[in-house]
């Protein structure tokens, strides 16, 4: 079963986050904040990350750059809610940073599963 | 006895005196016979003339002065000391030699011994440097008098126990002072809005120094209070004693106002920063709550009791998003999407929404023309700040009658750049002006308009946000907004956009247009809708009556990959969208928007699962794009 990483401060919403997705059977694993995840990152199971974008220690947009950079395949889904740096929000540069899918919060967690499912599919196909 | 040749040596003695008195006296001195012949001048006269005696003698005035200064000025006085009285007068004259010369003339009868006047005594006095020392006197005074009419200061002298010797122009208008009423304020203790201030001045004053106090606030003939830069001198007589006090005033209304509007901006902007972060962790909190909702949905059995409280719990989380999204509008923390837009456009359209639901009592005033006023916004948040506005100067005109006046100008931003007192970002500024004569605001209300949950009306009607919104949907476009009002007479509120005619599109364009049905009323703030999301590059197919709307969705040709609901489409209901999807069992992924009022046959709706994306008004350009990117697969 393909391996999700969960990057999220709120420890409330990332425990929502990992029920849901155990109960599609998806192996999930979880960082509280940017530096755990990319040093405890473990590119031959993670096949995709959902991350949340402004967070204390190395902030999502940073996440977004170094997991490229480790795994160029790897897919990402940018999750905030709200905040803007300077001009462009930061789901905006999430996006321009590779970013597939960006998630404004509150968002339906039914949605972003059907997308997850997509996204690995394509992988699959790919 | 003295013999002969005495007398004539004495007499010769006397000549040579008077000779030399009359030759040295700073005075040109003549005498004139009737037929106006100088008949003798003495050498100041000649010295003048540039001539010798024998030359001027025998001339008559008409030869020396000029025939046309002679007759329009000399004669008449020359006549009138002929007839016996002495004659006294300045003229000035021009001669060749020394240019244009002021004199003090007097003509005495020069008496002989029958009485009978036959001569004339002229002396001429050359006052030409007193003249021009009293000509500069005067005019250092106009300019000084120029100085302290044409300065926006108004100064003034007092006695010691404040009774006012003298006030200038400026004074009189900045304390709105008219020639009646100036007669009422004599003593300018009276013009100290509180007590004790003036005595604390004077006491200040007595060591003779010049003083600035600072600003205080006095009271104006008309009776309202005006904050003034006060600085006052004091002088003393030789004695030591006071004898007259002088003030400047300045009025600083504008300072005080420009250092207000700072301040509100500081404020609000930590306010921003704050509710921004709240709204931030709330977002983080809803998620969690929506998240587990689905999930217990999933575990419930369809339309089951439970399942539809469920749903309940999830159109909250809607309601409380939109809040949030309010918030984060207001502290510019919100994602944009904008697209260059004329406000003429957006304007006429909220013109016609407000026109179609106002009540009878108010009438909407609009001035506007068909305008080029070019912006660079998201179309769906002018709408909503043009809306915020009358929906505001309605309920500012409650239960009486009233006028709302919309007009819209485009102005230069040179002066934009005055009125507000900040750096400008464009060359021109789009104007929009909406005034209302209801009960108005008095400055302490009016400071704080724009801070988010601040309102005036009764707990539970109206969210508090509306203002805020609007602040922070116009700052984030470049833009300001003043607000100027008056207790029972009504406010008006100034928009000023910044004017953006370039614009380079940098927003992807999808590879295959994607189609959208959109059902709507088609009119004010779907239209507007529908203009944008097919300018950021969606086919939109319009739907506003059951029939065609049935026809479209089962043509496999005009097969939409997304269905928009507004629930302004009168025409199609609830309950016929709920029929059409699960009579022809349609697939495609359906947004729909609404107002924040909920009614019975939506929330069926919304558990039928036919919906994707439930947002709730007010939405932006931006949410809805989002939606529709993750609603289309």
């Amino acid at each position: 079963m393909p391996g999700i990483l969960i990057i999220e401060d709120d420890n409330d919403l990332r425990e929502m986050l990992k029920v849901s997705l155990h109960r599609r059977k998806y192996k999930v694993f979880e960082a509280q904040n940017g530096k755990d995840a990319i040093t405890h990152f473990k590119p031959s199971v993670t096949d995709l990350v959902v991350t949340d974008l402004i967070m204390p220690e190395e902030d999502g947009l940073k996440v977004i750059i170094k997991l490229r950079e480790i795994k160029p395949s790897i897919k990402i889904i940018a999750i905030s809610g709200g905040g803007k740096a300077g001009p462009g929000s930061y789901l905006n540069l999430a996006k321009a940073l590779g970013a597939d899918v960006i998630y404004s919060k509150p968002f339906s967690v039914n949605d972003m599963i059907r997308k997850i499912r997509e996204l690995l599919e394509n992988e699959q196909l790919e | 006895m003295p013999d002969h040749n005495d007398y004539l040596n004495y007499l010769s003695r006397e000549k040579v005196f008077s000779d030399h008195i009359l030759n040295h006296s700073r005075s040109m001195i003549s005498i004139i016979n009737r037929d106006y012949i100088y008949e003798k001048v003495n050498t100041t006269f000649c010295n003048a003339h540039k001539g010798v005696e024998e030359a001027i003698v025998g001339k008559s005035l008409g030869d020396v002065w000029g025939h046309e200064t002679f007759n329009k000025h000399i004669k008449k006085n020359i006549d009138k000391c002929f007839s016996g009285d002495t004659v006294q007068y300045e003229a000035s004259f021009t001669t060749p030699q020394a240019g244009k010369r002021y004199f003090e003339v007097v003509f005495r009868p020069f008496p002989v011994e029958s009485g009978e006047i036959t001569h004339l005594l002229a002396e001429t006095f050359d006052i030409t440097d007193l003249k021009l020392s009293e000509k500069i006197a005067i005019e250092k005074e106009e300019e000084f008098r120029k100085f302290e009419t044409n300065l926006p200061i108004g100064f003034l002298r007092c006695r010691p126990d404040g009774k006012i010797l003298h006030a200038n122009k400026s004074f009189m208008m900045i304390m709105d002072c008219s020639e009646e009423n100036s007669l009422y304020h004599t003593n300018l203790k009276n013009y100290y809005a509180e007590e004790g201030i003036f005595e604390l001045h004077l006491d200040q004053l007595k060591d003779s120094k010049p003083k600035t106090f600072g600003r205080v606030l006095l009271k104006t003939c008309g009776g309202n209070e005006i904050m003034c830069r006060i600085s006052g001198f004091m002088s003393l007589d030789e004695a030591g004693n006071p004898s007259y006090i002088d003030f400047a005033f300045e009025d600083s209304s504008r300072e005080l106002m420009l250092e207000n509007r700072l301040l509100q901006a500081q404020k609000l902007e930590t306010i921003g920063a704050l509710a921004g972060g709240i709204a931030h962790d709330f977002n983080n909190i809803l998620t969690t709550i929506s998240g587990y909702s689905e999930l217990l949905q999933d575990d419930l059995p369809k339309s089951s009791p439970s399942s539809q409280k469920v749903a309940r719990i999830m159109m909250a989380v809607s309601k409380a998003r939109s809040l949030t999204n309010q918030i984060l509008t207001f502290s510019r923390q919100m994602e944009q999407e904008k697209i260059p837009v004329n406000v003429y456009e957006v304007l006429k359209e909220t013109i016609g929404f407000v026109k179609s639901a106002v009540p009878s009592n108010i009438k909407v005033k609009s001035n506007i023309r068909k305008k080029d006023a070019p912006v660079f916004a998201d179309p769906t948040q002018l709408f909503r700040v043009f809306l915020n506005l009358m929906t505001n100067a309605i309920q500012a005109m409650e239960e009486r009658k009233g006028t709302i006046a919309v007009s819209l100008a485009v102005v230069n931003g040179k002066k934009v750049q005055n009125e507000l007192n900040k750096n400008i970002v464009a060359d021109e500024y789009v104007l929009v002006t909406f005034s209302d004569t209801g009960k108005g605001m008095d400055p302490s209300l009016l400071r704080r308009i724009f801070e988010p949950f601040f309102t005036t009306r009764e707990v539970g009607k109206g969210s508090g946000l509306g203002l805020s919104v609007v602040y922070g949907i116009v700052s984030e476009m470049g833009g300001d907004i003043l607000v100027s009002s008056e207790k029972d007479k009504g406010s008006v509120f100034y928009i000023y956009l910044p004017v953006s005619r370039e614009y380079v599109n940098i927003s992807e364009i999808p590879e295959k247009r994607k189609k959208i049905l959109f059902i709507t009323g088609n009119k004010y703030e779907s239209r507007i809708l529908s203009l944008a999301l097919e300018s950021v590059g969606y086919e939109l197919m319009q739907s506003s009556d059951y029939k065609h709307f049935s026809k479209v969705i089962s043509d496999a040709g005009l097969k939409p990959d997304l269905i928009i609901y507004m629930s302004d489409a009168e025409q199609i209901g609830f309950d016929d969208l709920m029929k059409i999807f699960q009579n022809q069992e349609i697939k495609t992924p359906c947004i729909l928007i609404t107002d924040s009022n909920q009614e019975l046959l939506e929330e069926k709706l919304i558990n039928s699962g036919i919906i994707r994306q439930h947002l709730i008004k007010p939405v932006s350009l931006k949410e809805i794009k989002n939606a529709i990117q993750l609603s289309i697969n």
